[in-house]
Order: structure tokens, then C-alpha cells, then sequence
């Protein structure tokens, strides 16, 4: 017990150093607490080690303690897993119907062709019959006006197209490898705020599609393994696309150092 | 079950297949909805029990063939009584693997008709023709090789270990095979400019086989496999040694219960490295699958990873310290002290080392290798080598093996803590905020040179405890069965856990398709597309994990509990540890 309590005063005291010294060095609290309990799973370690054994068991005593270990394990592992923070699901359900959706209606669409079809081939017929009606005398088959004009298509507002760019910036992720407004990147992209000074809505739109047309400076590496994916023309919609590019365009910020582009296509 | 009985199961299990095939084709099949689970989830839970009882029955006649191979160049019956015991369990659970299969089968032809035909269709070859082949040879040869092991001894032996070697050599095949279409799924077939479908349109069946994750996928399950039979067979023997009423019984059970453990341990030692060239390949594959995996959603899926490989480590280790305990003559080991030295040093020096020269830089290892190797005699096994001044050539300091071994174990504690330190406490990069970020300075012990520096360190630090434990059995005497009981739960710990880590690591693998059935290429258009919380996950993994004990238990108890009353020669008397 004496070698217990030693081993679990070395840890506290090991742990109350380390929260000392991260609270210097301003660590957030929680990874001072982190640091702390590394401390003591270290004296938990030693004190395992230095346990004395454990009395063979067999028969029944031995099942109740395998179960019971069992049941340990399990209440560990599933309580450890949830103490970790967690992911909101509900955060990605809406950027999933939003990213899915055209693709969807693309295969609703592909339905609706077929309604088409089908009511062309009766258009048809009954044009045949009306035919056949006049052969016969009738005449009196009134015409009827023709089907109206679909409807006009209304112009977006710039406000919205520029809306629609930028939740095409949170919906493909571009923040994960490109900074921008100071947010998002991890140096595995360049960042982006001066960019409309070097590309036109063209120019972006271009490397979006075909991301080896243009290299930035100094990610040369990056450009020859081709970090940047090659899948954009197939993921998004044109339109998107011609977003996502125009609200780029838009960023001309001169303080901030975007590496050039140069065009290798 | 007698044979004919296992034959009706393999064939249930093809019908299932064929059977699966046809109703794929009929038009328009509706898909169902599984109560409480929903079908995602469905599908996982029978998938992953699938998967696990592949696994084993895939790992473990390697493990088989190897110690019988063993008995038979040492001539020493307890490795062959080893290997036929985990053979009988083998037999059974190969029956389990073929019924979760066709479950399986069942279950995603109903849940998710569409995409199952379509899949069946790109590898229509594979489903129809070359997996049943395999699948059928394999059972044809399984039971060739349990059935005639009384038959085929002595002079017949190399025969049958021909057989075992087949068996592996097939199975390695079928598992190499499946691994297409699965790694499909997360790599399909792409080349630059062209459409995925268009391309795919074009592509070739060995295309689609040959894709990026297929060869790290194939390396990564092969030795997940081994690594999985060595911790099933050291359960077997702990389940056993927890039932023995004899001491000689004990005394195997414990040697055999050490043999699965070194076996397991051995494997997973690679683990790391090959679970990170996996994620390297799908990182290279598509850059944005790396941030979702290490910064985004499944980012705290990788911390949970962590913590488990941490615990294994620790566990392995600590099995070590226990067999050490058993061995008289133990204090007289003694080791260079640049052991510890480099054990201390591995980490920091690793990391800095590994920002500077990022992997693959072979720079990297002009300053890690001389660190690595110092401790090490290599003359032993390069005669070469002893022409190279080694660094521990002039330094005659030592010290004992316990003090090896308790600097190992802060060490070990050390490298757990600098792979579990994130970014940031927070499930994703958007809701990262000051109060829950490691300040920048500090940033590094979340970058990937810290982490591979921690993996190193723990693979570096197992490697030396059973260098000094191959040094005490060779110096002292090991008396089989008098092993700290504790030992027994050390080795079922390692068992579960390492099948719970392979549960979370499919489930990460399934994961990182995203909202895709095949990734970039077939949309999952379902309301159950999104990620699940990793508290969800464990709950499912748990209850996966469980099932699959109860079938192995189940298993063990039905296959080996009668041995009692035949009696064995006496293996387990204590001899001098030399003579092993």
C-alpha cells in the first residue's frame, strides 16, 4: 500500500509540474488538465508494475472475473469514445442535401425525360386523330393555342451569386487547405485573399476545373503530385462553379502575401 | 459438425451469392428499411462481423502452419498440439465466415439494391467465378488439412505442412481478390482530365482491381491478419489456462498463450507503418480526404485510435514484464546504456529530424538510423557489420534489464501522450477556438512528425524489452506456469482490443467515402450518408466486438474443452529457457 500511495504522490506531483509549466507557456486549460492525466496514467503504469501477483483462479471464480472484465472493457471503450467531443451530424446533413441534391435531381430529371417522351408520342397521336378528324368533315377541331412560353428565368442578384460562391466555399471544403479572411488552411494550399488581383473569374474558374493549369509559387511540390484534386468538373454544377469563382475574384487584398500563379497550361 | 454439414453451410453461403446476383437483377427491386438500426448500420454490423471472422480464419493458418512447422524442425509436440488446437477452432469459425457472408450478401442486395447490382457488375468476374473458386478451393483444402493431420505424421509431415502452405497460399489469394472491389470503393479507377464514369467506362477488370489502396489495403489486412491470429490464439490460451486443472495444462497453456502473444506482438509492430502508408496513399489519392480524416469529422476517430494503440503497447509490454518475473536469473541481464539513451532521445530527436526531412526524405534516416541501431549488436546477424564502429563499442556502461525496461515503460507512457495531443479539443476545424487549441509554438506535437515519432518510439521500445527477454531466457531458467495470473487478462485485453481498433479502423475506412457508395463516382442518396458521432460508433463497434467473442468463446469451448480427457504428452515441465 506504502508503494501505491508513493507512486501516486510521484505522479500528482509530476502532474502539478506539468500543469505548471503549460499554465506558462499558456496551454488552455483543457490541455493542462491533458498533461495532468498523462502524468497520472504514468503512475498508474508504475503501479501496476510494481503490483503484487495475482492468485491463479479457476472454475466459476474465474468465469464470474473474465465476465467481469469483460463488462469493463466495454463500459471503458464506449465511455472513453464518447468523452472525445463529437461530431454533429445535423452540421453535414444540410451540406450533403445541398451537394447531392442537383445530382439527385439530375436522376429525377432523367425520370422526367421520359414523361416527355411519352407525352410527345401522345401529342402525336393526337395530332394524328385530329388529322383524320378533319379527312372526316369535322373542321370544327378548334386549334388549340400554342403551349405557353416557359417561364422567364430571372436574372440572380449579384448578391446572391456572391452568396452562392462562398457557400460553395464551406460546401466543398476549399478552407481545409486554403486560408482565407484569416480563417481556415493548413499550409497545404496557398492562401487565397490577394487572388483576384492576380486571376480573372476565368483564370479561377479554369484552375478550379483543371487544377494543374496554374502553379503557385513555392508549391511546386504540391502542384507536380497533384495535391490539389481533379475533381471539381465532376462534382459541381457550372453554375457553382462560375460562383465560387466571381466571389474569389472579389478578394484583392494586397496585404496579404498570395503567392503568384503561374500558368502552366 | 461433420463434414457434409460444413459443405451444406459453403454451399448455403453460394447460393446466397448466386442467389444474391439474380435478385439484383430484377428491375426496380425496392430496398427495405431495418428497424432501429437503419440500413446503414445494418449492413455494418453483419459486414464487420464478416469481416472479423475472415480475418481470423485467414490469420490464423499462418500463424498454424508456422508453428507446425516449428514442432516439426524441433521435434517438439507442443507446437503441434498449438497448431491443431487453433486449426479445430479455425474449422469452426470458417463456418461462421461463410454464413456472415452470405448474410451479408442478403442484407445489402435488400438494403441497398441499386448499388449492389451495379457494383456485382463491375466485377462480375470477381463475385462470380474467381472468389468462388478461390472460396471453394480454400474450404476443400482447410478440411483436407484438419482431417488428415492424425494421418499425415512422421514421415508424411512435410506433406501435410506442403498442404498448410497451399492453404495459406490460396487464402492469401482470396483475400488479395476481395480487396479489389473493396478498395474500389474508397479508390476507384481515375485518370486526369477524364470524367471518373467516363473513365471507368473505358477501364479494364484489372483497372479497377489494381487501384491505388488496393497493395497498402492488401499489406495493411495481411498483416492485421497475422497480428489478429496471434492475440486470438494467446485468448485461446488464456481461456484455457484459466480452466486448466492440472499444472502441466497450465504450463502449455501458458507457453502457448507467450507463443500468440510474441506472434501477435511481432505483426503489430508493423501495424503502424502499414496503416500509415495506407492513409498516405489515400491522402495522395485525394488531398481532401486527409483533412477530413486528421482535422475534420473523423478526426477524433483517430484520437480514439490512439489511445487504443497506446493502451496496447503499454499492455504488450506489460505482458513482457510479467513473463520476466517468471524467469530465475533475470536480475543478471544487463544492457548498454545507450539504450535508455536512445529511448529518451528517439522522441525529440524524431520529431525535429522528421520536420526537416519530411517522409519519404531519405535524409531523414542519415541521423535516425545510428540512433536506432547504437543499442543493437548487429554483428550476430551481419558479419559485415562488424567492421563498423558501432557507438556501443566504446561505451562499456550498463545497465539492468528492469531499469531498461521501467525507462521503456515511461517512454512508452511519453509516446502514448504525444500521439493523443490534438490540434485542438474539437470535432472539426470550423469550431476550433483559442481556449481549445494548442497554442502555435506547440503546434507541432499535432503535426505528423511528432506522431510518426511517437509511433517509432513505441515500436522502438517493444523491440528492446524482448531483445532483453530473448537475453533472459537465453542467461536463466523459465518455469512454464507459474505466470502472474494477471497475464491471462493482459493477453484476453490485447485480443479485444486489438479486434475493437480493427472495428474502428473499418468503420474509419467505410467512412471516408463519404456521402458516396463508391467514392467520387455513385452518390448515396439515403438520409443515412452523413458521419456518424464516434460515441454512436463505439457503442456498434462494442456490440460487434462482443458478438464475436461470444462466437469465438463459444467456439473454444465446443473444440477444446473435450481434450481434457484425452490426456497430452507432458510438455509443460520446467527447462532450462536455453533449450526452447
Amino acid at each position: 500500500m506504502g508503494n501505491v500511495i508513493k507512486k501516486l504522490a510521484i505522479g500528482l506531483a509530476v502532474g502539478g509540474v506539468l500543469v505548471g509549466i503549460t499554465r506558462a507557456l499558456q496551454f488552455p486549460f483543457i490541455f493542462q488538465m491533458m498533461f495532468f492525466g498523462y502524468a497520472i496514467l504514468g503512475a498508474a503504469v508504475f503501479i501496476l508494475l510494481d503490483a503484487p501477483s495475482l492468485k491463479t483462479m479457476s472454475g466459476i471464480k474465474s468465469l464470474i472475473a473474465l465476465v467481469a472484465f469483460y463488462i469493463v472493457l466495454c463500459t471503458v471503450y464506449i465511455s472513453g469514445a464518447s468523452m472525445w467531443p463529437q461530431y454533429d451530424p445535423e452540421d453535414e446533413k444540410g451540406k450533403i442535401a445541398k451537394i447531392l441534391g442537383p445530382k439527385f435531381a439530375a436522376t429525377q430529371q432523367g425520370k422526367a425525360e421520359e414523361l416527355i417522351a411519352r407525352a410527345k408520342a401522345l401529342d402525336e397521336q393526337v395530332k394524328a386523330l385530329e388529322v383524320r378528324l378533319k379527312e372526316l368533315g369535322g373542321g370544327q377541331a378548334t386549334k388549340e393555342p400554342p403551349a405557353g412560353a416557359a417561364p422567364a428565368t430571372t436574372g440572380v442578384a449579384t448578391g446572391d451569386f456572391m452568396k452562392q460562391g462562398e457557400e460553395q466555399w464551406q460546401l466543398q471544403e476549399c478552407y481545409n487547405c486554403h486560408k482565407l479572411k484569416g480563417e481556415g488552411g493548413k499550409k497545404r494550399g496557398p492562401e487565397l485573399d490577394n487572388i483576384g488581383t492576380y486571376l480573372t473569374v476565368d483564370e479561377i474558374k479554369l484552375k478550379i476545373l483543371d487544377p494543374k493549369s496554374f502553379m503557385a509559387e513555392g508549391f511546386e511540390k504540391e502542384w507536380e503530385k497533384g495535391k490539389m484534386p481533379d475533381k471539381y468538373k465532376d462534382l459541381m454544377e457550372e453554375g457553382d462553379v462560375v460562383a465560387l469563382a466571381s466571389w474569389l475574384g472579389t478578394f484583392k487584398n494586397t496585404s496579404v502575401n498570395t503567392p503568384k500563379p503561374i500558368k502552366k497550361k | 459438425m461433420k463434414t457434409w454439414q460444413r459443405g451444406l453451410v459453403a454451399a448455403c453461403a453460394l447460393l446466397a451469392l448466386f442467389g444474391g446476383v439474380a435478385y439484383a437483377q430484377a428491375p426496380g427491386a425496392p430496398s427495405v428499411e431495418f428497424p432501429y438500426t437503419g440500413n446503414r448500420t445494418a449492413v455494418w454490423i453483419v459486414a464487420q462481423l464478416h469481416i472479423l471472422f475472415a480475418a481470423f480464419i485467414l490469420g490464423a493458418p499462418i500463424f498454424v502452419v508456422i508453428s507446425e512447422w516449428m514442432g516439426y524442425r524441433k521435434q517438439e509436440p507442443r507446437y503441434d498440439r498449438l497448431a491443431k488446437e487453433v486449426t479445430k477452432v479455425t474449422v469452426i469459425l470458417y463456418s461462421m465466415t461463410a454464413l456472415t457472408g452470405g448474410l451479408f450478401i442478403f442484407v445489402l442486395l435488400a438494403t441497398y439494391p441499386q448499388f449492389t447490382t451495379w457494383f456485382i457488375n463491375q466485377f462480375f468476374l470477381v463475385f462470380a467465378v474467381i472468389y468462388p473458386a478461390l472460396f471453394i478451393s480454400e474450404t476443400i483444402l482447410l478440411y483436407l488439412y484438419f482431417y488428415t493431420w492424425d494421418s499425415w505424421k512422421g514421415e508424411k509431415k512435410s506433406r501435410h505442412i506442403a498442404l498448410g502452405v497451399l492453404l495459406n497460399l490460396i487464402g492469401l489469394i482470396t483475400l488479395v481478390v476481395i480487396n479489389g472491389p473493396t478498395s474500389f470503393m474508397n479508390t476507384p479507377v481515375k485518370a486526369e482530365g477524364i470524367s471518373p464514369q467516363l473513365y471507368l467506362e473505358t477501364a479494364t477488370l484489372w483497372d479497377k482491381i489494381f487501384n491505388y489502396s488496393w497493395m497498402p489495403l492488401n499489406l495493411h489486412r495481411i498483416v492485421g491478419n497475422v497480428t489478429f491470429g496471434g492475440f486470438v490464439a494467446g485468448m485461446i490460451a488464456a481461456y484455457m489456462y484459466m480452466g486448466a486443472k492440472k499444472d502441466e495444462e497450465r504450463a502449455y497453456y501458458d507457453w502457448m498463450g507467450f507463443v500468440g502473444n510474441l506472434i501477435g506482438v511481432g505483426a503489430m509492430l508493423f501495424l503502424p507503418f502499414m496503416g500509415y502508408l495506407l492513409a498516405y496513399e489515400l491522402c495522395d489519392y485525394d488531398a481532401s480526404i486527409c483533412p477530413y480524416m486528421m482535422a475534420d469529422q473523423l478526426s477524433m476517430f483517430f484520437e480514439m485510435q490512439g489511445a487504443m494503440i497506446g493502451l496496447m503497447f503499454l499492455a504488450s509490454n506489460y505482458y513482457i514484464w510479467l513473463s520476466m518475473k517468471r524467469i530465475e536469473g533475470v536480475e543478471k541481464v544487463r544492457m548498454t546504456i545507450l539504450a535508455p539513451i536512445a529511448m529518451v532521445a528517439l522522441p525529440l530527436v524524431m520529431t525535429k529530424v522528421m520536420t526537416d526531412y519530411p517522409v519519404p526524405d531519405p535524409m531523414s534516416l542519415a541521423f535516425l538510423l545510428p540512433l536506432i541501431l547504437a543499442p543493437f549488436t548487429l554483428a550476430r546477424f551481419v558479419p559485415l557489420v562488424r567492421f563498423i564502429p558501432l557507438v556501443g563499442r566504446f561505451i562499456p556502461q550498463t545497465v539492468s534489464a528492469r531499469t531498461v525496461i521501467k525507462i521503456g515503460f515511461l517512454m512508452v507512457v511519453v509516446g502514448d501522450a504525444i500521439w493523443l495531443t490534438p490540434h485542438g479539443f474539437v470535432p472539426t476545424g470550423a469550431k476550433l477556438v483559442a481556449e481549445l487549441e494548442l497554442p502555435s509554438d506547440w503546434n507541432f506535437l499535432a503535426l505528423m512528425p511528432a506522431k510518426n515519432s511517437a509511433a517509432f518510439t513505441l515500436v522502438f521500445v517493444t523491440v528492446v524489452n524482448y531483445v532483453i527477454y530473448n537475453r533472459a531466457i537465453r542467461q536463466g531458467t523459465i518455469v512454464w506456469g507459474k505466470i502472474d495470473f494477471a497475464s491471462q487478462f493482459v493477453l484476453i485485453f490485447l485480443a479485444f482490443s486489438s479486434i475493437w481498433t480493427m472495428g474502428l479502423m473499418g468503420a474509419v475506412r467505410s467512412l471516408l467515402r463519404k456521402y458516396y457508395h463508391t467514392y467520387n463516382l455513385l452518390p448515396d442518396f439515403t438520409a443515412e450518408s452523413f458521419t456518424p458521432t464516434l460515441s454512436y460508433s463505439a457503442w456498434w463497434i462494442t456490440g460487434i466486438t462482443v458478438v464475436f467473442f461470444v462466437v469465438v468463446s463459444f467456439a473454444i469451448i465446443v473444440t477444446l474443452r473435450p481434450s481434457d480427457s484425452k490426456g497430452h504428452a507432458p510438455e509443460g515441465s520446467p527447462v532450462p529457457a536455453r533449450a526452447k
